[in-house]
């Protein structure tokens, strides 16, 4: 995810555009003026390609600064929650779950994922917290899917 | 002319190549060369090969394919593999062109390649409206269906072991060939460079967790799919892209052509087939019983493939080694492959 300060307007003395804004105007100017003026067939598929991916980037852009509060708020929730239902857990799987809550983002819940496998699925603690952890995963790949989709 | 170097062109190094493996009495010509767009693997070029021998003149449709070693599969995707398999399959009845030759010095073709028979049929691709199209009118005719099916049934019914292609290497018994796969596509993310996200590692630990036993082996296609077939008069002429296969679960490829990935909006399977007529006619083809549960198993499999296939795809714009927007795009395929592997997962 782009950083939410990413958006802020470009310096000029006269005219200040978002940075999103900035990028869905090139997107825009590539697939309605350039790509259709461009004859090279597999030239012409990059100047449309390059319109989606500037498309998706303004809209990262403009939509960091809610998706990064809902994560944050996301995983304050999940690790509050964690803490009980790890409770009794062995100390490598608290070690996992103490470094994802330091770590802060969800990509930091893939090792605490795996530690829940290793201690077993179909122990009731471990299960309980794979399916928290996959609540505040859906939440987070529902945000990507806003802007892959 | 297709420029290869400041030199000569492709059709001039073709022609030289292929002077001394086709017995002309006088110079060879290659004509009506063009490149098509089938998938992201390999370039593949069409050419007439034409010349004169004792018997008189003669034109011959020719397919290469060229290895340009930075494409989606990376080192998964090997010539000199498909060229055995190729020459193995010239052994059973299932639909394969005939390959002639396999170069793998770059310097000579100007990458390694294979040179084949072009077979005839077309090759339609079922992500666009057009192909969807010309599947569905080919369902209602009801042919294609019928062969569609049984050619899967001739690559699963086919004597792997009689014609030599325990060399793909043989799965052990029980888990083996599950966990092999999962390996394989786990060592590709990690090709990758990809970071990952933690759902690819919550399907990597249930892949683990639940692999199912295979009670029989078969050669398996890895990836059969309209798209990857031609189609002939209704008829499935050629299987393609013979890059993915292993011996293995016939249900890997049976879950390939359930799956809801390969059919956009409709009831078809792989945009053609009608269920029932699907599984009626591949069990009294094979013999062998449609497992729903194992091939549920293999459709996670494949959420964790369209995972690394993306994350492939986008390492190789990331990394510098190929400059192809397409692959540049595939960023976001990955957060779709893993959308979908949340949802088979159950969330």
């Amino acid at each position: 995810m782009v950083g939410g300060e990413a958006d802020r307007g470009l310096e000029h003395p006269d005219v200040s555009l978002a940075l999103s804004e900035q990028l869905e105007r090139l997107s825009g100017t590539l697939r309605n003026e350039i790509g259709p003026a461009v004859g090279d067939e597999y030239l012409r598929t990059q100047a449309f390609m390059a319109s989606v991916i500037l498309a998706k980037l303004a809209k990262e852009v403009a939509l960091a600064p809610v998706h990064d509060a809902a994560e944050r708020a996301d995983l304050t929730e999940l690790h509050e929650r964690l803490g009980s239902v790890l409770a009794g857990a062995p100390a490598d799987l608290v070690a996992a779950a103490d470094g994802a809550e330091s770590a802060g983002t969800v990509a930091a819940l893939g090792p605490l994922v795996v530690a829940l496998y290793d201690w077993g699925t179909d122990r009731p603690a471990a299960a309980e917290a794979l399916s928290l952890i996959r609540i505040a995963l859906r939440r987070d790949i529902d945000r990507r899917m806003e802007i892959a989709a | 002319m297709t420029a290869v170097d400041a030199e000569r062109s492709l059709e001039e190094i073709l022609a030289e190549y292929l002077n001394g493996r086709l017995e002309a009495t006088g110079p060879i010509t290659i004509e009506d060369m063009t490149r098509i767009a089938v998938g992201w693997s390999h370039e593949t070029w069409l050419f007439d090969a034409c010349w004169t021998d004792r018997d008189g003149e003669h034109r011959r449709g020719l397919c290469l394919r060229r290895d340009p070693g930075n494409a989606l599969l990376r080192g998964h995707s090997d010539l000199a593999e498909q060229y055995s398999v190729l020459r193995c399959l010239e052994g059973t009845d299932v639909p394969a062109p005939t390959v002639y030759w396999h170069e793998p010095d770059p310097a000579v073709l100007g990458a390694p390649a294979l040179i084949m028979e072009r077979v005839p049929g077309e090759c339609p691709s079922p992500w666009r409206k057009a192909g969807r199209e010309f599947y569905a009118a080919a369902a209602d005719r009801g042919v294609l269906p019928l062969s569609f099916t049984d050619a899967l049934a001739s690559i699963h019914t086919a004597d792997w072991r009689a014609v030599g292609l325990d060399f793909l290497g043989v799965p052990g018994p029980g888990d083996d060939f599950a966990r092999r796969e999962v390996a394989k596509w786990r060592g590709f993310i990690e090709e990758s460079g990809h970071p990952g996200h933690p759902i690819l590692a919550d399907l990597v630990c249930w892949l683990e967790a639940n692999a199912p036993a295979t009670d029989r082996l078969t050669l398996v296609h890895g990836a059969y799919r309209t798209g990857n077939v031609l189609v002939d008069d209704d008829r499935v002429s050629a299987v393609l892209d013979w890059e993915l296969q292993v011996i293995g679960d016939p249900m890997y490829d049976v879950a390939y052509v359930l799956t809801e990935l390969n059919r956009e909006g409709t009831e078809l399977l792989s945009n053609v087939v009608p269920r029932e007529l699907f599984f009626e006619r591949y069990q009294s083809t094979t013999g062998i019983e449609i497992d729903e549960e194992r091939c549920r198993y293999y459709q996670l499999l494949y959420a964790m493939r369209s995972a690394a296939f993306w994350m492939s795809a986008s390492g190789l714009y990331a990394d510098g080694s190929n400059t192809d927007l397409r692959l540049a795009r595939t960023e976001w395929s990955v957060t779709v492959a893993l959308e979908r592997a949340a949802q088979e997962l159950g969330y």
